[in-house]
């Protein structure tokens, strides 16, 4: 093709030319991690577009290109966006004053060097802590982890402070990586949009759903506001915010009622066959009926036979047995005594009675005929729920999520191709894993390793042959837990943020509890639920905080103040390493400028979403006096042991009274000159997961370089890669859960089953041993508006808020989005500046009003950064961050801390509001 | 006045009004691209808005331009204010200013009360009921482009070989006229450089064998590209085979390059919140006033060829709207950007 040459158009010639094309992504925590080519020259970013590298996986299944979205085509004016942190500061003013001086890196890594001594000898190396996050990639965690990992320090559970963990997931099955690769939506004939919304927070897949529709399948959008991605779909659902229990169990009651249940299903996958004693509503358990049984081993009825027989524990297979699913029979207990019993499924139909379509329409809004129609639809289709991370954040979340849980065991829609739940599970990178057991870099070490790895495995396995490989490995990671550095954060909340007084707040808290907060707290602690897990504990005043590239002033429910009232007074120092002058950033006292994707090499967490492995590589130079978290923190342990050897504190003992030095810091963390750079981590975490088998020849650092990607090959041999329970073929897309149901593989749960009836005493207590609805409580106070929130479509979290680019994209300044009925009646125009405030506090804010919200609802998208609001108040002002107590339980089966996984979480969708005209 | 000399071949975009779902990846790449210089910042050459809607500018829709039976009519010149945008905020102040919580962000340049995308996702009608859906807009690079005909400089032109609509912008003298004749509202002033500018059709990677960023970056995979004579390609099956893609606002005779097919949406709910399967939520009035009339019989069609494959049967036009291989998407234009090598 030609076109005339002139001046003119050699101009834009000339602008679209470039030196270099490299691989990068933007490793953010929106899960999709896209391989974009970055184009440079001069040392400088010019712009970026993604590789659209992806080959079509699955014959007859849309390949995954151009994988995209705007924040990641506008990532490269961030590099030098008005937010941007190019040199170490020092506080000159007051905390948060904004007033700072440029310091050297020397004199700035020396005064948190000195800091840390200080607090190890002053009072213990548990009064150092980080906050975990789950942004900027592997490269920006590993570091700082290390770190705290050699000196002792506490490093809080980042979903304990992020709230991604969908509870009832992990009630139900043990874990909740329930997640398939997302090109298996394509085999999904009824996709279900419902609490989530995938055209905002899913834009490099969301094509997924257009083209299943195009497809054949039927696409219902279930939520309170005809959302963004309801226009993706065929039907609309509008349901009232947060009665989505109510309306999952309505679908269960008219299922079973019509005779629709996928009974085979449920018989092999769920406790629905499992015998309950009827008088106290606990399972029958081997320690019930003869003398020394075991606890973990349960009954159901085989009805040829007549008789009580022990469930397998080792198969989910009941092979010739036909387990009972209704009726009442009688057990002889060890002490002679008989006791009626029946199975769950029995107790789970007189539970769904409460939800016939008609009741259940007086919680949720939604017309009967409409919850018939779906729920037989749903019994004759291959169904899938694209849920996200919004269910977490509510309240009584763990209850919806239990609820659509047994919707899709009732259906059967889960293990088999275009079913379950897309939600987030992670992928193996067994290089990562092994990486902090190595004591020399090299595949002999890494095989010596594996080796004994697979040693513990079997060994643990042995004590209980009829464990599974993914219990035997949650079995690993537990012992590890204690040692390590991670601490659930809800009890550095209470202990030490000034948040007892909250979530004591009766009237904020769910009615049935029939004691305060507190109360259970010291009930856990006292029952040695959380032994060795509350750190730092609540005699040990937190001294460093230090803050790696995540904001917890933007998001702490509650509000900033809380932490900045306080827990900031405790501190002798606050520590922030980020790319961009967060509102955390503002609070600190010395900020250290970290560099950014396309400035460094990278790897991002491995999840099932792409089923790739994420690279970015270094472009160019990072801008100003930045660099990477593994400089900086191999430069702090030099600097660490030298201000200790200066002050004499060498040695020291960490909080399990174990001894520690500081005196080799800085060999430590690079492992004798081993890690020097960061090319060397990543080169030994891409070999070490070819050689474990979970990425194919192929991902070596050499070849991603020139590919961009590769997919994964296994799932490795760690528990978190094993939770997916998928088979990896290179020419099929992923599918979560398979191996239980294909294999009959047991799920990591106390019964080993799908599990719908907890019975801890305190979830009966309760009356939550069984899904059900329940109201949220009335967080933030008695007020006529609902604010719900989400993701927006502009930013990654508070990542790209400074980002020029993306701020023309909207209106650049915070939204409260009212409904045309509730902005008239209080007399609020679009653009009208308003008052969003509750019991707990208040904001000012700009209001937008759309048709598509439902009256008595506000939305206020999160991502604002607190210094864009007046007074530097923002949304989480009236969100009290109530903490639901049942989530404090441990220590029964597979409710237990792991990492990432069960522990209490705050809530912070669905709070009470007034808004008024300012 | 310029004159419209007719090219030999006419390269065409599709959207998927339907696969869209409004997340400016595309007016972002093509900002990237293009529009970051000095005098460049308000400028959004592709642009996506919520319809029904103002848009950008702010109510293009009755501006005027364009042609009635064959004659030019008058148009007005959009104003800065009504393209809105053009923010910048008072970041030193405070992250740097040393002034803590008395001062917060603030836009301290453009406009306080429009821009490029302010009423996203406002739409219309009544809850539950209420209707939008989202336009993405660049040039039409029309067959009969206004803005070439009232050019006083002779600056702009169809290109011969692919029809794009291209502007010299030695000759442009900044008069406007362009800006006024266009029914669409696609061109832009350049204050720095007192020209005025548009979509160049991403020329110089067309040039290249590469597709227009706007449709390669699209993550919807809503966009194609490729010329309206290939036959066999996905563009011309949808508008001349299918008929289900059509040109925006036919009525400003311009015959713009950039079709649609047009959005369906959920059905609409009765008064007890049942379904109303049969019923449209967007009305037909609505859609027939953006597309015309033939938009009926594309909405038929697709509703068709949906409930033939729902009954398992093939549908080639479900096919092409899946796009199994991305780079269906692509048309003749699918070489990898980070091949080439600059000399
Ligand atoms: S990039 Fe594609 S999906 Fe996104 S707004 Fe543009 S046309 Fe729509
Ligand atoms: S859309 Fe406007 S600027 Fe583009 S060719 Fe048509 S008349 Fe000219
Ligand atoms: S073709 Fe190129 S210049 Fe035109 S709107 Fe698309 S990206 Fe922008």
């Amino acid at each position: 093709m030609t076109t005339t040459g002139t001046a003119s158009l050699d101009r834009y010639r000339k602008r679209w030319s470039w030196e270099k094309a490299t691989f990068g992504t933007h490793c953010l925590n929106c899960l999709a991690t896209c391989p974009y080519r970055v184009f440079s020259a001069d040392g400088k970013v010019l712009f970026e577009e993604p590789a659209a590298v992806f080959g079509q996986v699955e014959d007859g299944v849309p390949d995954m290109n151009p994988m995209s979205c705007q924040k990641g085509s506008a990532w490269s004016v961030q590099l030098t966006a008005p937010d941007r942190l190019l040199h170490p500061l020092r506080r000159v003013g007051e905390r948060g004053s904004g007033e700072w001086e440029e310091i050297s890196w020397d004199e700035a890594l020396g005064e948190a060097a000195d800091a840390i001594v200080e607090a190890i000898d002053f009072e213990g190396p548990e009064s150092v802590v980080f906050e975990e996050t789950v942004e900027g990639g592997l490269l920006t965690q590993a570091p700082y982890l290390r770190f705290a990992g050699l000196i002792g320090a506490v490093t809080l559970d980042a979903n304990g402070l992020i709230n991604d963990f969908p509870a009832g997931h992990h009630i139900t099955f043990g874990k909740f990586s329930c997640a398939s690769s997302v090109d298996d939506t394509f085999h999904t004939e009824l996709v279900l949009i419902w609490h989530s919304n995938p055209s905002y927070t899913s834009i490099p897949y969301a094509h997924y759903i257009t083209e299943a529709r195009y497809h054949g399948s039927r696409v219902v959008c279930i939520a309170p506001d005809y959302s963004p991605s309801s226009l993706m779909a065929d039907t609309y659902v509008p349901i009232k915010a947060s009665t989505d229990a109510a309306f999952a169990l309505s679908m269960c009651q008219v299922i079973l009622d019509e005779g629709l249940a996928n009974t085979d299903f449920l018989r092999s996958q769920t406790d629905f066959p499992l015998l309950v004693i009827e008088s106290t509503r606990r399972f029958l358990r081997a320690s019930d009926v003869v003398s020394g049984g075991k606890e973990d081993q349960f009954y159901w009825w085989d009805e040829a036979a007549s008789t009580l027989a022990e469930a397998p524990r080792g198969t989910l297979d009941p092979e010739d047995v036909r387990p009972a699913m209704s009726g009442k029979f009688s057990a002889t207990l060890v002490d002679g005594t008989t006791v009626d019993v029946v199975p769950v499924a029995e107790l789970l139909r007189e539970r769904l009675q409460e939800y016939t379509p008609e009741r259940a329409s007086e919680i949720c809004g939604v017309n009967p005929e409409v919850i018939r129609e779906l729920a037989r639809e749903a019994s004759r289709k291959r169904t899938k729920i694209l849920e996200g991370f919004n269910t977490p954040k509510y309240y009584h979340g763990d209850l919806m999520e239990r609820a659509m849980c047994l919707f899709l065991a009732v259906t059967g829609n889960w293990g088999r191709p275009g079913t379950g739940i897309q939600g987030l599970a992670l992928a193996g990178l067994d290089g990562y894993m092994l990486f902090g057991m190595k004591q020399k870099r090299g595949v002999a070490e890494t095989i010596r390793v594996m080796e004994g790895v697979e040693g513990a495995i079997a060994a643990l396995g042995n004590q209980d042959p009829e464990a599974s490989d993914e219990m035997v490995g949650y079995e690993l990671l537990q012992r590890g837990v204690v040692s390590g550095t991670a601490s659930p954060p809800a009890f550095f909340h209470f202990y030490h943020c000034g948040y007892k007084d909250t979530w004591n707040r009766a009237e904020w808290s769910d009615p049935t509890m029939k004691r305060s907060f507190e109360d259970y707290v010291n009930d856990a602690v006292r029952r040695g639920w959380w032994g060795g897990l509350v750190k730092p504990g609540p005699s040990t005043d937190p001294q460093v905080l230090f803050i790696v590239a995540t904001n917890p002033i933007r998001r702490q429910r509650g509000g900033s103040d809380t932490l900045l009232q306080n827990l900031w007074p405790k501190l002798e120092k606050v520590i922030v390493v980020d790319t961009r002058m967060s509102a955390t950033a503002l609070q600190a006292d010395i900020v250290l400028p970290a560099a950014m994707q396309y400035e460094r090499i990278n790897l991002q967490y491995a999840i099932t979403h792409s089923f790739r492995v994420g690279f970015s590589d270094e472009a160019v130079k990072p801008q100003g006096e930045a660099r990477t978290e593994w400089q900086i923190f191999r430069a702090l342990s030099e600097k660490v042991q030298e201000r200790a050897a200066e002050q004499g504190v060498n040695e020291y003992l960490d909080g399990r009274r174990q001894p520690r030095r500081l005196d080799n810091l800085a060999s430590a963390f690079t492992l004798n000159g081993a890690y020097e750079s960061e090319e060397a981590v990543v080169d030994e975490w891409l070999r070490d997961s070819i050689e474990a088998g979970t990425l194919p020849e192929d991902g070596t650092l050499q070849s991603l370089r020139e590919k961009g990607t590769t997919r994964f090959s296994g799932l490795g041999m760690f528990a978190p890669g094993l939770s997916l329970a998928a088979n990896v073929e290179p020419n099929k897309t992923v599918t979560a859960f398979q191996w239980h149901v294909e294999d009959f593989v047991p799920y990591p749960t106390l019964t080993h089953r799908a599990q719908f009836l907890i019975d801890h005493p305190w979830f009966q207590e309760a009356d939550e041993d069984l899904p059900r609805h329940k109201d949220t409580p009335k967080m933030g106070g008695d007020y006529p508006l609902l604010l719900t929130s989400g993701h927006s479509r502009w930013t990654v979290h508070a990542v790209s808020m400074g980002n020029p680019t993306l701020s023309g994209t909207h209106r650049g300044e915070p939204l409260a989005i009212l409904s045309a009925e509730d902005a008239r009646s209080r007399g609020i125009a679009d653009g009208d500046l308003i008052e969003v405030r509750n019991d707990r506090g208040s904001y000012a804010i700009r209001a937008k009003v759309a048709p598509r919200v439902r009256p008595g609802q506000v939305i206020v998208y999160n991502g604002w950064e607190p210094h864009m609001f007046s007074e530097w108040k923002g949304p989480n002002e009236v969100e009290p961050g109530m903490v639901k107590w049942l989530h404090l339980v441990s220590r029964y089966g597979h409710l237990r801390y792991l990492p990432f996984g069960w522990q209490p979480v705050p809530a912070d969708r669905a709070v009470f509001v007034e808004v008024a005209k300012l | 006045m310029g004159t419209i000399t007719a090219s030999k071949r006419q390269l065409a975009w599709v959207f998927d009004l339907n696969k869209c779902i409004g997340c400016q990846t595309c007016s972002v790449a093509c900002k990237m691209l293009w529009t970051q210089d000095e005098g460049t910042e308000h400028q959004w050459w592709m642009t996506v808005n919520t319809q029904p809607g103002q848009g950008t500018p702010k109510g293009w829709e009755t501006m005027g331009g364009g042609y009635k039976d064959g004659k030019q009519t008058p148009g007005k010149l959009p104003t800065p204010e009504e393209f809105g945008g053009g923010w910048d905020y008072n970041y030193q102040e405070v992250l740097r200013g040393g002034k803590g919580r008395d001062v917060h962000l603030e836009k301290t340049a453009g406009s306080k009360t429009w821009g490029m995308n302010w009423d996203e996702d406002e739409g219309a009608g009544e809850f539950p009921n209420s209707y939008y859906f989202y336009l993405p807009r660049l040039c039409n690079h029309c067959t009969q482009p206004g803005c070439v005909e009232a050019c006083p400089n002779d600056a702009l032109y169809k290109d011969p070989e692919n029809g794009l609509v291209l502007r010299n912008e030695d000759l442009c003298k900044g008069a406007q006229m362009c800006a006024r004749a266009c029914p669409y509202k696609k061109i832009y002033f350049n204050p720095a450089r007192k020209v005025s500018q548009q979509c160049i059709g991403c020329f110089p990677r067309i040039e290249q064998g590469v597709a227009p960023a706007c449709v390669r970056q699209c993550p919807g995979r809503a966009a194609w590209i490729g010329f309206l004579d290939d036959a066999h390609g996905p563009v011309a099956k949808l508008v001349n085979q299918w008929k289900v893609a059509l040109p925006l606002h036919p009525e400003f005779e311009t015959k713009p390059n950039v079709y649609y097919i047009p959005p369906l949406s959920p059905a609409p709910l009765n008064a007890d919140g049942s379904w109303n399967e049969n019923g449209d939520r967007i009305p037909a009035s609505y859609l027939e006033s953006l597309f015309g009339q033939p938009v009926h019989g594309a909405v038929d069609t697709l509703k068709t060829e949906m409930a033939k494959r729902r009954s398992g049967q093939p549908s080639e036009l479900m096919d092409l709207l899946v796009m199994y291989k991305w780079e269906e998407a692509l048309g003749h234009l699918r070489r990898d950007p980070a091949e080439i090598v600059w000399s």
